[in-house]
């Protein structure tokens, strides 16, 4: 009562100017302070003019201080100054510059690796200026050790982070190089075998430069890979099913350089950003293969009515030069179309659309369903149409690259996704139950699937 | 006096520019005061206790003439526009700050055992432009000390509060969403109250919120966040309320309070069901001229 009576006093008496209106607010106080009790009033205490302001925003502290209770206590400074006086006579070295290195194991599973055991370690540096880290482990199916190290430095210059990346190893990389999936990659290998994705081995290092600011980023990478076909070497999962996919799709082996640019902006004015990643490989910079790969994407959302997001995205993608199946795009899965099998088309060009409608409302709520508060799901439709053309690394019969899919290429599907996001290990991803159905001249049975995916999924991580 | 108390209150600031707030303000009060006067100066004629007559004063009357007020109301985007600047002119005057710093955990303050508080420190910080930071530990304490906890906190060299002005910077204009709430005018300051909430919904959104703007320098001066949803919702329940003050020291506006109440989904080994969590600011020395042997490092033997 006390605290909010002060308020209104705050808020009408400090707009009074003129000795009648100084009068009239005296008596108001002093009716106030009859109200207040016989405590002082903050209000009656002298203060200069503008302390009205000062005042106002004590009251509102008051009512903090009263929801927070303890931790809002006032310090107890008992014996702080002679601490201070001992802290700053000790010599200081800095700050505070420890080092731990973080150590944590490695685990993976595939059919051309088998099972992947190993560990790996990571020292960096405070406000994640470097980093430093490093992992090796075991691949039983294969008989091979992996793993490879990575340097990172980076620096601040006023709005833009400024970043470079040496890295190198000898590792087992996914053959679709715009999207794959590790970890939930290796939890079907293990449970169902039903990987689909197809692999790599790459020896080498790459060197990136990169720059990251609040609109855009870009980078510039050098890549020098020795790449070769890998084998399937285990068959077997915890579910003893027969392998979804029996086979791996075989590398074309040689020594890849590239030289990779990337760039990401925020279109002005709009809620959308536009990417593109272009790759080269050239013979005149020791390349075995002599390509020229280029990707565009744009998406973006549209909130409406605060309750829903239209997430559209579309990106368009063509390889120029030698087909080799390491640098194909693939149609398929919880990134592409969600009816067709991950990576079960491929080909020299790719045009993809997608329009998603997701909502923010926990459906379990809306459905009064009890259920445990780490649990919020959401719901999206989604509508999506992609083709695939030109040369077919699998080795069919494939298509004239050209720069626009027959009308028969066009796949199209509908559907509808359960979307969880547990904030870890990416704050922004998604966990997604799909149901898709065919539709158009290519048809076919609905597909279920899981996928761990950002919304604006078609967009590349950088 | 009832009758004077709710003729002042009529009589209120013609040129406040929220007029239906200070009149609901106002008719609070008048309500008030009526309850209240009663038993504080009681009428003579229902007295019967015996004493001096006291004479009710009902001739005092003013007036005020109308004013028409015709310059245009400025836009939300030129207070936007004002706030920013106001916050990098804030930041441009501050050249070196120091403060002590308290930090303080507590754990399940609102369950069944009462709040505990679990951990404090307090330390000394060190700040110079440009890029000059020390922190001095002065006190550190824990309910069950381990020897794995740093015991230094770490602060930044920037002082800059982007934790309060993050959502008003130029880059993040169109990020946000934002509104003007109310305008209260104490003395002769004009407090604009500025909701804001991110235009996205997905994934992890940056929170909404509150702020109060003193348009004397178009600074924030107080800001409350909210979190509608989680930011992780496997283990955190919710953040029911954070809230961030600023203070006026020596002319400069700076923090004075962070405080964050946070549910946990599972009850969490230290924490409990839920945590509060605060960093007060006190004892600011702003501009002083810190000398540079305060950020020297020793030299290893």
């Amino acid at each position: 009562m006390t605290r909010s009576v002060r308020g209104l006093l705050l808020r009408l008496g400090a707009p009074l100017q003129g000795a009648a209106h100084r009068n009239l607010l005296a008596l108001v106080v002093a009716a106030a302070a009859l109200v207040v009790g016989p405590r002082p009033s903050r209000a009656q205490d002298q203060a200069p003019p503008d302390s009205s302001l000062h005042r106002f925003l004590d009251t509102l502290a008051d009512s903090t201080d009263h929801y927070f209770g303890l931790i809002a206590a006032p310090l107890d400074t008992a014996g702080l100054d002679s601490a201070l006086a001992a802290g700053l006579a000790r010599p200081w070295r800095g700050p505070r510059t420890r080092l731990r290195p973080r150590f944590g194991p490695v685990y993976a599973f595939n059919r051309v690796d088998g099972t992947l055991w190993g560990g790996s370690a990571t020292l960096a540096g405070r406000d994640g200026r470097w980093r430093v880290g490093g992992d090796l482990g075991y691949a039983a199916g294969s008989d091979a050790w992996l793993g490879g190290g990575e340097l990172g430095l980076g620096i601040r210059r006023r709005e833009t982070m400024w970043s470079l990346r040496v890295s190198g190893g000898r590792r087992t990389a996914l053959m679709n190089r715009d999207h794959g999936e590790r970890r939930l990659a290796s939890v079907r290998a293990l449970l169902t075998g039903s990987d689909r994705q197809n692999y790599l081995r790459r020896d080498g290092l790459a060197v990136a430069v990169g720059a990251n600011a609040t609109d855009w980023r870009a980078a510039v990478e050098y890549r020098d890979w020795l790449e070769s076909p890998l084998a399937v070497t285990t068959r077997w999962n915890l579910a003893r099913s027969a392998l979804a996919a029996g086979d791996n799709l075989a590398a074309s082996p040689g020594r890849a350089r590239e030289v990779a640019f990337g760039g990401d902006l925020r279109l002005a004015g709009s809620p959308f950003r536009a990417q593109l990643n272009h790759q080269i490989a050239d013979k005149a910079i020791g390349s075995d293969f002599d390509y020229r790969r280029a990707r565009l994407a744009l998406g973006g959302e549209i909130v409406a009515g605060g309750r829903v997001s239209l997430v559209p995205q579309i990106v368009y993608g063509r390889l120029a030069g030698d087909p080799v199946p390491q640098a194909s795009f693939f149609l398929g899965g919880s990134r592409t179309l969600k009816s067709l099998r991950s990576d079960s088309l491929g080909g020299t060009a790719i045009a993809v659309a997608r329009l998603e409608l997701i909502g923010v409302d926990d459906l379990l709520a809306l459905a009064r369903i009890p259920h445990p508060a780490m649990v919020p799901l959401q719901g999206g439709v989604f509508a999506a149409t992609g083709a695939v053309w030109g040369v077919d690394p699998f080795g069919g019969p494939g298509t004239p690259n050209e720069g626009w899919p027959d009308r028969s290429a066009w796949m199209s599907e509908v559907g509808l996704s359960l979307l969880y996001r547990p904030g870890m290990p990416d704050e922004n991803a998604y966990l997604r139950v799909n149901l898709a159905w065919p539709v158009g001249l290519h048809g076919g049975r609905a597909r279920w699937s899981v996928s761990y995916s950002r919304a604006l999924d078609l967009l590349r991580a950088f | 006096m009832p009758y004077l108390a709710l003729h002042a209150i009529r009589r209120s600031h013609p040129f406040a520019p929220s007029g239906a707030a200070l009149s609901r303000s106002a008719r609070s009060l008048a309500v008030a005061a009526l309850l209240a006067a009663p038993p504080a100066a009681p009428s003579p004629a229902l007295s019967a206790a015996p004493g001096p007559t006291l004479a009710v004063e009902d001739t005092m009357r003013t007036e005020v003439p109308e004013v028409l007020v015709r310059a245009p109301r400025v836009t939300l985007d030129e207070i936007l526009d004002r706030v920013a600047r106001g916050e990098a002119r804030r930041d441009s005057l501050l050249r070196d700050v120091a403060f002590t710093a308290t930090l303080r955990v507590v754990r399940d303050p609102d369950g069944a055992k009462g709040p505990q508080l679990i951990e404090e420190r307090v330390s000394r910080v060190y700040r110079k432009k440009p890029g000059k930071v020390r922190t001095v530990n002065l006190r550190t304490w824990r309910l069950k000390p381990s020897k794995r906890m740093d015991a230094e906190v770490s602060f930044s060299s920037g002082t800059e509060e982007e934790i309060v002005n993050f959502a008003f910077r130029p880059e993040a204009r169109r990020d946000f969403r934002y509104r003007i709430v109310g305008r209260d005018l104490l003395g002769d300051h004009l407090i604009y109250r500025i909701a804001f909430e991110p235009r996205s919904l997905l994934g992890a959104t940056d929170p909404g919120g509150l702020v109060w703007v003193d348009t004397r320098d178009f600074v924030i001066v107080r800001q409350e966040l909210d979190f509608s949803r989680s930011p992780a919702p496997l283990f955190i329940k919710g953040i029911d309320r954070a809230v961030i003050e600023r203070q006026e020291v020596d002319g400069h506006w700076v923090l004075r309070r962070l405080l964050m109440r946070a549910h946990f989904t599972v009850p969490v080994p230290r924490f409990g069901r839920a945590l509060d969590m605060a960093v007060q600011f006190d004892d600011y020395a702003i501009n002083q001229g810190i000398a540079d042997t305060v950020f020297a490092k020793a030299v290893r033997p």
